[in-house]
Protein backbone atom coordinates (compact mmCIF):
# COMPACT_ATOMS: atom_id res chain seq x y z
CA UNK A 1 0.00 0.00 0.00
CA UNK A 2 1.72 3.54 -0.99
CA UNK A 3 2.27 5.27 2.07
CA UNK A 4 2.95 2.45 4.25
CA UNK A 5 6.23 2.60 4.12
CA UNK A 6 6.52 6.33 4.98
CA UNK A 7 4.43 6.39 7.59
CA UNK A 8 6.42 3.10 9.24
CA UNK A 9 9.59 5.43 9.04
CA UNK A 10 7.64 7.99 10.54
CA UNK A 11 6.33 6.14 13.37
CA UNK A 12 9.81 4.36 13.89
CA UNK A 13 11.80 8.03 14.26
CA UNK A 14 9.82 10.29 15.69
CA UNK A 15 11.47 10.03 18.66
CA UNK A 16 14.47 11.39 16.68
CA UNK A 17 12.57 15.10 16.52
CA UNK A 18 12.30 14.50 20.55
CA UNK A 19 16.01 13.30 20.99
CA UNK A 20 17.86 15.85 18.49
CA UNK A 21 15.77 18.60 18.66
CA UNK A 22 15.81 18.38 22.31
CA UNK A 23 19.70 18.78 22.33
CA UNK A 24 19.31 21.38 19.50
CA UNK A 25 16.70 23.17 21.23
CA UNK A 26 19.21 23.52 24.58
CA UNK A 27 21.76 24.68 22.16
CA UNK A 28 19.70 27.62 20.64
CA UNK A 29 18.22 28.58 24.42
CA UNK A 30 22.30 28.49 25.67
CA UNK A 31 23.44 30.45 22.75
CA UNK A 32 20.49 33.02 23.33
CA UNK A 33 20.41 33.47 27.17
CA UNK A 34 24.38 34.10 26.92
CA UNK A 35 24.27 37.13 23.99
CA UNK A 36 25.72 39.64 25.94
CA UNK A 37 25.21 43.19 25.51
CA UNK A 38 25.53 45.76 22.66
CA UNK A 39 28.76 47.16 24.18
CA UNK A 40 30.32 43.61 24.89
CA UNK A 41 29.26 42.58 21.70
CA UNK A 42 31.41 45.43 20.07
CA UNK A 43 34.83 44.57 22.34
CA UNK A 44 34.10 40.87 21.44
CA UNK A 45 34.17 41.69 17.49
CA UNK A 46 36.79 43.88 18.14
CA UNK A 47 39.16 41.42 19.79
CA UNK A 48 37.91 38.97 16.98
CA UNK A 49 39.46 41.65 14.36
CA UNK A 50 42.85 41.15 15.81
CA UNK A 51 42.78 37.77 14.64
CA UNK A 52 44.09 36.54 11.47
CA UNK A 53 41.57 36.06 9.16
CA UNK A 54 42.41 32.04 8.34
CA UNK A 55 41.55 31.99 12.12
CA UNK A 56 38.74 33.40 11.91
CA UNK A 57 37.50 31.07 8.81
CA UNK A 58 38.98 28.12 10.48
CA UNK A 59 36.07 29.47 13.61
CA UNK A 60 33.61 29.40 11.06
CA UNK A 61 33.22 33.45 11.07
CA UNK A 62 32.49 35.32 7.66
CA UNK A 63 33.58 38.63 9.40
CA UNK A 64 34.66 39.96 12.84
CA UNK A 65 31.86 43.04 12.11
CA UNK A 66 29.00 40.55 11.70
CA UNK A 67 29.34 39.62 15.68
CA UNK A 68 28.59 42.90 16.78
CA UNK A 69 25.22 42.31 16.12
CA UNK A 70 22.63 39.52 17.93
CA UNK A 71 21.88 38.03 14.73
CA UNK A 72 25.38 37.51 13.73
CA UNK A 73 26.35 36.00 16.88
CA UNK A 74 23.46 33.65 17.10
CA UNK A 75 24.50 32.80 13.25
CA UNK A 76 28.16 31.96 14.23
CA UNK A 77 27.36 30.59 18.15
CA UNK A 78 24.22 28.60 17.29
CA UNK A 79 23.37 27.78 13.47
CA UNK A 80 27.06 26.93 12.70
CA UNK A 81 27.79 24.33 15.25
CA UNK A 82 23.72 23.38 14.77
CA UNK A 83 25.07 22.47 11.36
CA UNK A 84 27.94 19.71 12.45
CA UNK A 85 25.24 18.59 15.21
CA UNK A 86 22.64 17.96 12.24
CA UNK A 87 25.16 16.51 9.47
CA UNK A 88 26.22 13.29 12.13
CA UNK A 89 22.23 13.06 11.93
CA UNK A 90 21.79 13.62 8.18
CA UNK A 91 24.69 10.67 7.50
CA UNK A 92 22.87 8.34 10.02
CA UNK A 93 19.60 9.18 8.46
CA UNK A 94 20.96 9.21 5.03
CA UNK A 95 22.38 5.29 6.33
CA UNK A 96 18.96 4.37 7.77
CA UNK A 97 17.22 4.50 4.18
CA UNK A 98 18.81 1.37 2.80
CA UNK A 99 22.34 0.54 3.88
CA UNK A 100 21.33 0.29 7.66
CA UNK A 101 18.70 -2.72 6.56
CA UNK A 102 20.77 -4.26 3.65
CA UNK A 103 23.40 -4.86 6.22
CA UNK A 104 21.22 -6.36 8.28
CA UNK A 105 19.85 -9.08 5.92
CA UNK A 106 16.27 -6.99 6.56
CA UNK A 107 15.77 -5.83 3.10
CA UNK A 108 15.62 -9.14 1.91
CA UNK A 109 11.92 -9.63 3.91
CA UNK A 110 10.89 -5.85 2.96
CA UNK A 111 11.89 -6.04 -0.96
CA UNK A 112 10.47 -9.88 -1.15
CA UNK A 113 6.89 -7.66 -0.34
CA UNK A 114 4.95 -5.58 -2.82
CA UNK A 115 7.06 -2.76 -2.86
CA UNK A 116 9.14 -1.09 -5.94
CA UNK A 117 12.53 -0.28 -5.12
CA UNK A 118 12.19 3.20 -5.66
CA UNK A 119 9.12 3.31 -3.29
CA UNK A 120 11.47 2.82 -0.43
CA UNK A 121 13.83 5.36 -1.48
CA UNK A 122 11.17 8.06 -2.20
CA UNK A 123 9.00 7.37 1.39
CA UNK A 124 11.84 6.70 3.23
CA UNK A 125 13.38 10.32 2.03
CA UNK A 126 10.06 12.06 2.54
CA UNK A 127 9.66 10.82 5.99
CA UNK A 128 12.90 12.12 6.73
CA UNK A 129 12.05 15.74 5.41
CA UNK A 130 9.04 15.90 8.05
CA UNK A 131 11.70 14.96 10.83
CA UNK A 132 14.47 17.01 9.75
CA UNK A 133 12.18 20.04 9.42
CA UNK A 134 10.36 18.69 12.93
CA UNK A 135 13.96 18.99 14.28
CA UNK A 136 14.74 22.58 13.26
CA UNK A 137 11.92 23.39 14.56
CA UNK A 138 12.75 22.39 17.88
CA UNK A 139 16.31 24.30 17.51
CA UNK A 140 13.98 27.44 17.15
CA UNK A 141 11.36 26.90 19.82
CA UNK A 142 14.74 26.63 21.73
CA UNK A 143 16.80 30.41 20.36
CA UNK A 144 12.47 31.96 21.11
CA UNK A 145 12.76 30.33 24.80
CA UNK A 146 15.82 31.68 25.09
CA UNK A 147 15.34 35.31 23.35
CA UNK A 148 12.19 35.73 25.95
CA UNK A 149 14.53 36.23 28.93
CA UNK A 150 16.99 38.50 26.98
CA UNK A 151 17.22 42.63 26.76
CA UNK A 152 18.71 42.24 23.28
CA UNK A 153 16.01 41.65 20.58
CA UNK A 154 16.36 39.63 17.84
CA UNK A 155 13.66 39.20 14.66
CA UNK A 156 11.96 36.05 15.35
CA UNK A 157 11.28 35.68 11.40
CA UNK A 158 15.30 35.80 11.19
CA UNK A 159 15.55 32.91 13.64
CA UNK A 160 12.64 31.50 11.58
CA UNK A 161 14.63 31.54 8.46
CA UNK A 162 18.37 30.49 9.75
CA UNK A 163 16.14 27.35 11.32
CA UNK A 164 14.60 26.92 8.31
CA UNK A 165 17.81 26.88 6.57
CA UNK A 166 19.25 24.17 8.09
CA UNK A 167 16.86 21.79 6.60
CA UNK A 168 18.19 21.79 2.51
CA UNK A 169 21.83 21.32 3.75
CA UNK A 170 20.89 18.52 5.96
CA UNK A 171 18.64 16.92 3.07
CA UNK A 172 21.45 17.10 1.21
CA UNK A 173 23.66 15.23 3.41
CA UNK A 174 21.00 12.49 3.73
CA UNK A 175 20.30 12.54 0.09
CA UNK A 176 24.16 12.31 -0.43
CA UNK A 177 24.98 9.12 2.01
CA UNK A 178 21.82 7.75 0.77
CA UNK A 179 23.35 8.08 -2.74
CA UNK A 180 26.64 6.66 -1.53
CA UNK A 181 24.75 3.54 -0.08
CA UNK A 182 23.03 2.96 -3.02
CA UNK A 183 25.58 2.74 -4.86
CA UNK A 184 28.94 1.20 -2.72
CA UNK A 185 26.40 0.03 0.10
CA UNK A 186 28.84 -0.10 2.71
CA UNK A 187 31.40 2.01 1.56
CA UNK A 188 28.80 4.77 2.12
CA UNK A 189 29.86 5.92 5.62
CA UNK A 190 33.54 6.60 4.30
CA UNK A 191 32.80 8.11 1.38
CA UNK A 192 30.27 10.63 2.85
CA UNK A 193 33.07 11.17 5.66
CA UNK A 194 35.02 12.42 2.89
CA UNK A 195 32.66 14.09 1.06
CA UNK A 196 31.60 16.54 4.57
CA UNK A 197 35.79 17.20 4.88
CA UNK A 198 36.51 17.70 1.79
CA UNK A 199 33.68 20.13 1.42
CA UNK A 200 34.47 22.03 4.50
CA UNK A 201 37.83 22.21 3.34
CA UNK A 202 37.09 23.70 -0.32
CA UNK A 203 35.08 26.21 1.60
CA UNK A 204 37.29 27.02 4.10
CA UNK A 205 40.13 27.61 1.45
CA UNK A 206 37.71 29.71 -0.92
CA UNK A 207 37.49 31.87 2.52
CA UNK A 208 40.43 32.09 3.14
CA UNK A 209 42.73 32.76 -0.10
CA UNK A 210 41.16 35.08 -2.76
CA UNK A 211 42.74 32.52 -6.07
CA UNK A 212 40.22 32.31 -8.51
CA UNK A 213 40.53 28.50 -8.74
CA UNK A 214 39.26 27.94 -4.78
CA UNK A 215 36.77 30.59 -5.45
CA UNK A 216 35.60 28.28 -8.50
CA UNK A 217 36.00 25.34 -6.34
CA UNK A 218 34.07 26.89 -3.30
CA UNK A 219 30.77 26.13 -5.89
CA UNK A 220 31.21 22.37 -5.42
CA UNK A 221 31.15 22.71 -1.30
CA UNK A 222 27.41 22.85 -0.18
CA UNK A 223 28.51 25.02 2.89
CA UNK A 224 29.38 27.52 0.54
CA UNK A 225 25.32 27.26 0.22
CA UNK A 226 24.61 26.98 3.74
CA UNK A 227 26.41 30.03 5.08
CA UNK A 228 24.27 30.57 8.45
CA UNK A 229 25.62 33.85 9.50
CA UNK A 230 24.55 35.76 6.29
CA UNK A 231 20.89 34.44 6.23
CA UNK A 232 20.48 36.01 10.05
CA UNK A 233 21.92 39.15 8.93
CA UNK A 234 20.47 39.36 5.44
CA UNK A 235 17.62 36.89 5.33
CA UNK A 236 17.69 33.96 3.24
CA UNK A 237 18.94 33.68 -0.41
CA UNK A 238 16.26 31.52 -2.37
CA UNK A 239 19.03 31.02 -4.90
CA UNK A 240 21.51 29.01 -2.32
CA UNK A 241 18.54 26.82 -1.00
CA UNK A 242 17.52 25.98 -4.18
CA UNK A 243 20.92 24.95 -4.97
CA UNK A 244 20.96 22.80 -1.96
CA UNK A 245 17.49 21.72 -2.94
CA UNK A 246 17.90 20.34 -6.45
CA UNK A 247 21.30 18.70 -5.76
CA UNK A 248 19.27 16.77 -2.83
CA UNK A 249 16.75 15.97 -5.16
CA UNK A 250 19.36 14.92 -8.09
CA UNK A 251 20.84 12.96 -5.48
CA UNK A 252 18.13 10.99 -4.70
CA UNK A 253 17.36 10.26 -8.46
CA UNK A 254 21.05 9.17 -8.60
CA UNK A 255 20.01 6.72 -5.38
CA UNK A 256 16.77 5.51 -6.93
CA UNK A 257 18.74 4.71 -10.32
CA UNK A 258 21.60 2.64 -8.64
CA UNK A 259 19.25 0.96 -6.34
CA UNK A 260 16.78 0.06 -8.91
CA UNK A 261 19.80 -1.77 -10.87
CA UNK A 262 22.14 -3.66 -8.62
CA UNK A 263 21.61 -6.93 -6.26
CA UNK A 264 20.68 -6.38 -3.17
CA UNK A 265 22.21 -8.07 0.37
CA UNK A 266 24.22 -11.52 0.28
CA UNK B 1 0.80 -25.04 -15.72
CA UNK B 2 4.11 -24.45 -14.88
CA UNK B 3 3.97 -22.30 -11.89
CA UNK B 4 8.10 -21.61 -11.51
CA UNK B 5 9.90 -21.78 -15.09
CA UNK B 6 13.46 -21.17 -15.29
CA UNK B 7 15.55 -21.17 -19.32
CA UNK B 8 18.89 -21.03 -18.51
CA UNK B 9 19.10 -19.21 -15.11
CA UNK B 10 22.62 -18.17 -14.07
CA UNK B 11 24.48 -16.10 -11.83
CA UNK B 12 27.90 -15.26 -11.37
CA UNK B 13 29.20 -13.25 -8.65
CA UNK B 14 32.57 -10.92 -8.63
CA UNK B 15 34.61 -11.79 -6.38
CA UNK B 16 38.07 -9.60 -5.29
CA UNK B 17 39.73 -13.03 -6.81
CA UNK B 18 37.69 -14.42 -9.02
CA UNK B 19 34.06 -14.95 -10.74
CA UNK B 20 31.95 -17.38 -9.15
CA UNK B 21 29.69 -19.46 -10.64
CA UNK B 22 27.06 -19.94 -8.45
CA UNK B 23 24.05 -21.00 -10.37
CA UNK B 24 25.05 -22.49 -14.07
CA UNK B 25 22.01 -22.61 -16.92
CA UNK B 26 19.24 -23.74 -14.61
CA UNK B 27 16.27 -25.19 -16.43
CA UNK B 28 13.68 -26.58 -13.71
CA UNK B 29 9.57 -26.55 -14.08
CA UNK B 30 7.36 -26.62 -10.91
CA UNK B 31 3.91 -27.39 -10.98
CA UNK B 32 0.96 -25.71 -10.21
CA UNK B 33 -0.15 -27.66 -6.68
CA UNK B 34 3.06 -29.36 -6.02
CA UNK B 35 5.74 -29.19 -2.88
CA UNK B 36 8.57 -29.53 -4.83
CA UNK B 37 11.75 -29.77 -2.65
CA UNK B 38 15.12 -28.03 -3.86
CA UNK B 39 17.90 -29.92 -1.94
CA UNK B 40 21.02 -29.55 -2.15
CA UNK B 41 24.66 -28.88 0.44
CA UNK B 42 25.33 -25.59 1.59
CA UNK B 43 26.95 -23.79 -1.12
CA UNK B 44 24.72 -25.31 -3.75
CA UNK B 45 23.45 -22.67 -5.53
CA UNK B 46 20.05 -22.76 -3.89
CA UNK B 47 19.54 -19.62 -1.99
CA UNK B 48 21.27 -17.93 -5.08
CA UNK B 49 18.13 -19.16 -7.28
CA UNK B 50 16.15 -17.94 -4.83
CA UNK B 51 16.98 -14.91 -4.70
CA UNK B 52 16.76 -14.46 -8.36
CA UNK B 53 13.34 -15.52 -8.44
CA UNK B 54 12.31 -12.84 -6.15
CA UNK B 55 14.23 -10.02 -8.29
CA UNK B 56 16.66 -9.26 -5.26
CA UNK B 57 19.43 -10.24 -7.64
CA UNK B 58 19.73 -10.07 -10.98
CA UNK B 59 20.90 -12.60 -13.10
CA UNK B 60 24.04 -12.62 -15.70
CA UNK B 61 22.32 -15.00 -17.92
CA UNK B 62 18.59 -16.57 -18.78
CA UNK B 63 15.36 -15.46 -17.27
CA UNK B 64 12.52 -17.02 -15.02
CA UNK B 65 8.86 -16.97 -15.49
CA UNK B 66 6.55 -17.36 -12.10
CA UNK B 67 2.57 -17.41 -12.53
CA UNK B 68 2.99 -16.72 -16.03
CA UNK B 69 4.86 -13.69 -15.41
CA UNK B 70 8.86 -12.12 -16.06
CA UNK B 71 10.07 -12.60 -12.55
CA UNK B 72 11.99 -9.27 -12.97
CA UNK B 73 9.88 -7.06 -15.28
CA UNK B 74 6.87 -8.01 -13.12
CA UNK B 75 8.28 -8.14 -9.57
CA UNK B 76 6.12 -6.34 -7.43
CA UNK B 77 2.93 -7.91 -9.02
CA UNK B 78 4.47 -11.12 -8.13
CA UNK B 79 5.64 -10.39 -4.93
CA UNK B 80 2.02 -9.72 -3.74
CA UNK B 81 1.01 -13.26 -4.95
CA UNK B 82 4.27 -15.29 -3.59
CA UNK B 83 5.25 -15.65 0.44
CA UNK B 84 8.28 -15.84 1.33
CA UNK B 85 10.86 -17.04 4.65
CA UNK B 86 14.73 -16.39 3.92
CA UNK B 87 17.21 -18.68 5.04
CA UNK B 88 18.64 -16.30 7.21
CA UNK B 89 15.90 -14.07 8.40
CA UNK B 90 15.93 -10.64 10.00
CA UNK B 91 13.68 -8.23 11.18
CA UNK B 92 13.36 -5.34 13.32
CA UNK B 93 14.63 -6.25 16.42
CA UNK B 94 12.58 -3.83 18.61
CA UNK B 95 9.46 -4.48 17.07
CA UNK B 96 7.18 -6.71 18.83
CA UNK B 97 6.13 -9.69 16.64
CA UNK B 98 2.49 -8.26 16.62
CA UNK B 99 3.92 -5.03 15.01
CA UNK B 100 6.00 -6.79 12.60
CA UNK B 101 2.82 -8.09 11.30
CA UNK B 102 0.81 -5.17 11.22
CA UNK B 103 3.51 -2.97 9.28
CA UNK B 104 4.18 -6.06 6.81
CA UNK B 105 0.00 -6.29 6.49
CA UNK B 106 -0.19 -2.70 5.75
CA UNK B 107 2.30 -3.15 2.67
CA UNK B 108 0.65 -5.89 1.10
CA UNK B 109 -2.56 -3.49 1.36
CA UNK B 110 -4.50 -5.31 4.71
CA UNK B 111 -4.06 -8.66 6.39
CA UNK B 112 -7.03 -11.46 7.70
CA UNK B 113 -6.31 -10.61 11.33
CA UNK B 114 -7.83 -13.75 12.33
CA UNK B 115 -6.05 -15.77 10.10
CA UNK B 116 -2.72 -14.34 11.42
CA UNK B 117 -4.45 -15.56 15.24
CA UNK B 118 -4.69 -18.58 14.08
CA UNK B 119 -1.26 -19.32 12.34
CA UNK B 120 0.44 -17.93 15.52
CA UNK B 121 -2.05 -20.51 17.82
CA UNK B 122 -1.13 -23.10 15.32
CA UNK B 123 2.46 -22.46 15.40
CA UNK B 124 2.77 -21.47 19.50
CA UNK B 125 3.90 -18.29 18.84
CA UNK B 126 3.29 -15.41 21.34
CA UNK B 127 3.38 -12.56 19.44
CA UNK B 128 3.22 -9.99 21.75
CA UNK B 129 7.05 -10.35 22.47
CA UNK B 130 9.70 -8.38 21.17
CA UNK B 131 11.51 -9.62 18.15
CA UNK B 132 14.63 -9.36 19.63
CA UNK B 133 13.53 -11.55 22.27
CA UNK B 134 12.76 -14.00 20.24
CA UNK B 135 14.42 -17.61 20.08
CA UNK B 136 15.75 -18.60 16.71
CA UNK B 137 13.01 -21.33 16.55
CA UNK B 138 10.47 -18.55 17.35
CA UNK B 139 11.73 -16.50 14.77
CA UNK B 140 11.48 -19.08 12.70
CA UNK B 141 7.71 -19.47 13.37
CA UNK B 142 7.35 -15.41 12.75
CA UNK B 143 8.70 -15.85 9.33
CA UNK B 144 6.27 -18.53 8.66
CA UNK B 145 3.64 -16.38 9.67
CA UNK B 146 4.71 -13.64 7.47
CA UNK B 147 5.14 -16.18 4.63
CA UNK B 148 1.72 -17.78 4.80
CA UNK B 149 -0.83 -14.75 6.30
CA UNK B 150 -1.80 -13.20 3.04
CA UNK B 151 -2.35 -16.60 1.26
CA UNK B 152 -0.42 -16.69 -1.37
CA UNK B 153 -0.41 -18.70 -4.42
CA UNK B 154 3.05 -19.41 -4.31
CA UNK B 155 5.19 -20.21 -1.12
CA UNK B 156 9.04 -20.18 -1.70
CA UNK B 157 10.67 -21.17 1.79
CA UNK B 158 14.76 -21.07 2.22
CA UNK B 159 15.33 -23.64 4.72
CA UNK B 160 12.01 -23.56 6.73
CA UNK B 161 12.97 -26.29 9.26
CA UNK B 162 15.96 -25.03 10.20
CA UNK B 163 15.28 -24.35 14.72
CA UNK B 164 12.22 -25.44 14.76
CA UNK B 165 11.74 -28.49 17.02
CA UNK B 166 10.10 -31.92 15.54
CA UNK B 167 6.94 -31.13 17.48
CA UNK B 168 6.73 -27.86 14.72
CA UNK B 169 8.43 -29.80 12.04
CA UNK B 170 5.16 -31.84 12.40
CA UNK B 171 3.21 -28.87 12.44
CA UNK B 172 4.55 -27.21 9.70
CA UNK B 173 4.31 -30.52 7.40
CA UNK B 174 0.61 -30.45 8.26
CA UNK B 175 0.44 -26.66 6.98
CA UNK B 176 1.98 -27.36 4.11
CA UNK B 177 -0.60 -30.13 2.85
CA UNK B 178 -3.04 -27.96 3.46
CA UNK B 179 -1.56 -25.40 1.22
CA UNK B 180 -0.98 -28.30 -1.26
CA UNK B 181 -4.67 -29.11 -0.98
CA UNK B 182 -6.25 -25.95 -1.12
CA UNK B 183 -3.92 -25.99 -4.72
CA UNK B 184 -1.18 -24.09 -4.04
CA UNK B 185 2.43 -24.34 -4.50
CA UNK B 186 5.62 -24.64 -2.36
CA UNK B 187 8.57 -24.47 -3.18
CA UNK B 188 11.23 -25.44 -0.48
CA UNK B 189 14.76 -25.99 0.12
CA UNK B 190 16.81 -27.80 1.84
CA UNK B 191 19.67 -29.55 2.73
CA UNK B 192 17.98 -31.95 4.79
CA UNK B 193 16.33 -35.19 2.94
CA UNK B 194 14.60 -36.65 5.58
CA UNK B 195 12.96 -33.37 5.67
CA UNK B 196 11.54 -32.86 2.16
CA UNK B 197 10.82 -36.39 2.16
CA UNK B 198 8.02 -35.73 4.65
CA UNK B 199 6.25 -33.65 2.38
CA UNK B 200 7.80 -33.11 -1.22
CA UNK B 201 6.84 -34.67 -4.57
CA UNK B 202 9.38 -33.86 -6.74
CA UNK B 203 12.95 -32.91 -5.61
CA UNK B 204 15.86 -31.05 -7.43
CA UNK B 205 19.43 -31.95 -6.73
CA UNK B 206 21.37 -28.65 -7.21
CA UNK B 207 25.34 -28.94 -6.99
CA UNK B 208 28.23 -26.64 -7.21
CA UNK B 209 25.76 -24.77 -8.79
CA UNK B 210 24.14 -27.09 -11.58
CA UNK B 211 20.67 -28.95 -11.25
CA UNK B 212 21.87 -32.64 -11.44
CA UNK B 213 18.57 -34.36 -11.65
CA UNK B 214 14.80 -33.62 -10.48
CA UNK B 215 13.21 -36.71 -9.59
CA UNK B 216 9.87 -38.30 -7.55
CA UNK B 217 10.14 -38.23 -3.98
CA UNK B 218 9.74 -42.04 -4.03
CA UNK B 219 12.64 -42.68 -6.35
CA UNK B 220 15.57 -40.64 -4.64
CA UNK B 221 14.15 -42.45 -1.46
CA UNK B 222 15.35 -46.50 -3.01
CA UNK B 223 18.39 -44.93 -3.14
CA UNK B 224 18.59 -44.62 0.43
CA UNK B 225 21.31 -45.95 2.84
CA UNK B 226 22.06 -46.07 6.29
CA UNK B 227 25.37 -46.32 7.92
CA UNK B 228 25.17 -48.83 10.52
CA UNK B 229 27.79 -49.05 13.64
CA UNK B 230 28.32 -52.29 15.91
CA UNK B 231 30.14 -52.62 18.89
CA UNK B 232 31.07 -56.58 19.17
CA UNK B 233 32.35 -58.21 22.00
CA UNK B 234 34.27 -60.11 19.35
CA UNK B 235 35.00 -58.65 15.81
CA UNK B 236 36.65 -61.71 14.29
CA UNK B 237 35.32 -63.73 11.48
CA UNK B 238 32.64 -61.05 10.97
CA UNK B 239 33.73 -59.21 8.10
CA UNK B 240 33.73 -63.02 6.43
CA UNK B 241 30.05 -63.66 7.77
CA UNK B 242 28.89 -60.51 6.30
CA UNK B 243 30.41 -60.89 2.93
CA UNK B 244 27.52 -62.64 1.85
CA UNK B 245 24.89 -60.01 2.84
CA UNK B 246 23.64 -58.53 -0.18
CA UNK B 247 22.66 -55.64 1.46
CA UNK B 248 25.46 -54.51 3.11
CA UNK B 249 28.55 -53.27 1.69
CA UNK B 250 31.59 -50.83 2.52
CA UNK B 251 32.13 -53.00 5.43
CA UNK B 252 35.06 -51.75 7.62
CA UNK B 253 36.00 -54.40 10.38
CA UNK B 254 38.36 -52.54 13.91
CA UNK B 255 39.25 -54.00 17.07
CA UNK B 256 35.36 -53.95 18.93
CA UNK B 257 33.24 -52.39 16.46
CA UNK B 258 32.30 -52.53 12.90
CA UNK B 259 30.89 -49.73 10.06
CA UNK B 260 29.10 -50.88 7.46
CA UNK B 261 26.77 -49.25 5.29
CA UNK B 262 22.95 -50.90 4.83
CA UNK B 263 20.72 -50.96 1.95
CA UNK B 264 17.26 -51.94 2.66
CA UNK B 265 16.04 -54.29 5.58
CA UNK B 266 17.97 -54.69 8.75
CA UNK B 267 16.90 -58.97 8.88
CA UNK B 268 19.47 -59.90 6.77
CA UNK B 269 22.33 -57.92 8.67
CA UNK B 270 21.35 -59.16 11.93
CA UNK B 271 20.69 -63.04 10.97
CA UNK B 272 24.16 -62.99 9.54
CA UNK B 273 25.66 -61.55 13.13
CA UNK B 274 23.13 -63.09 15.44
CA UNK B 275 26.35 -65.65 17.37
CA UNK B 276 28.00 -62.52 17.66
CA UNK B 277 27.37 -60.49 20.96
CA UNK B 278 26.07 -56.92 20.17
CA UNK B 279 27.03 -54.49 22.51
CA UNK B 280 25.65 -51.32 20.84
CA UNK B 281 24.33 -50.66 17.75
CA UNK B 282 24.01 -46.98 15.73
CA UNK B 283 22.51 -45.71 12.45
CA UNK B 284 23.26 -42.99 11.13
CA UNK B 285 21.39 -41.52 8.22
CA UNK B 286 23.87 -40.65 5.30
CA UNK B 287 24.70 -37.00 4.18
CA UNK B 288 22.69 -35.81 1.35
CA UNK B 289 25.88 -35.86 -0.57
CA UNK B 290 26.58 -39.34 0.00
CA UNK B 291 22.74 -39.73 -0.94
CA UNK B 292 23.82 -37.85 -4.12
CA UNK B 293 26.79 -40.10 -4.92
CA UNK B 294 25.33 -43.54 -4.57
CA UNK B 295 22.45 -42.63 -6.71
CA UNK B 296 24.51 -40.71 -9.86
CA UNK B 297 28.04 -41.87 -8.98
CA UNK B 298 31.01 -40.21 -8.79
CA UNK B 299 31.15 -39.68 -12.29
CA UNK B 300 28.49 -37.20 -12.40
Amino acid sequence: MPGAIFIETLRRNWRQVLYWGLGLGLLGYYVQIIVPNVDALNEYAQLLATLPPVMLQMLGIDGAAAIAKPEGFIGLGFFTYALIVMIIYGVLSGMNITASEEDAGILDVLLSLPVPRWRLIVERFAAYVLITTGIAMAGFAGLIAGGSGTALPVNPARLLSGSLNLVPAVLLVIAFTACMAALTRRRALPITILFLVASYFIDFLASATTHALTDALSKLSFFTYYDAQNVMIQGVTVGNVAVLLAAALVLIAAALWFFQRRDIGG
Amino acid sequence: MAVIQTENLSKVYQTRNSPVQALDHLNLEVQAGEIFGYLGPNGAGKTTTIRLLLDLIRPTEGRATILGLDAQANSVELHRRIGFLPGELSLWKNLTGQEVVHFVGRVRGGVDAGYVRQLAERLQLDLTVRVRSYSSGNRRKLGLVLALMNQPELLILDEPTSGLDPLMQATFNEMMREVQREGRTVFLSSHVLSEVQAICDRVGILRHGELKAVERISSLTHAEFRWVTLRLRDTDHVASKLAGVPSVDDVEVNSDHIKLRLTGDFDPLLRAVQDTYIIDLHVHEPSLEEIFLAFYGEAR
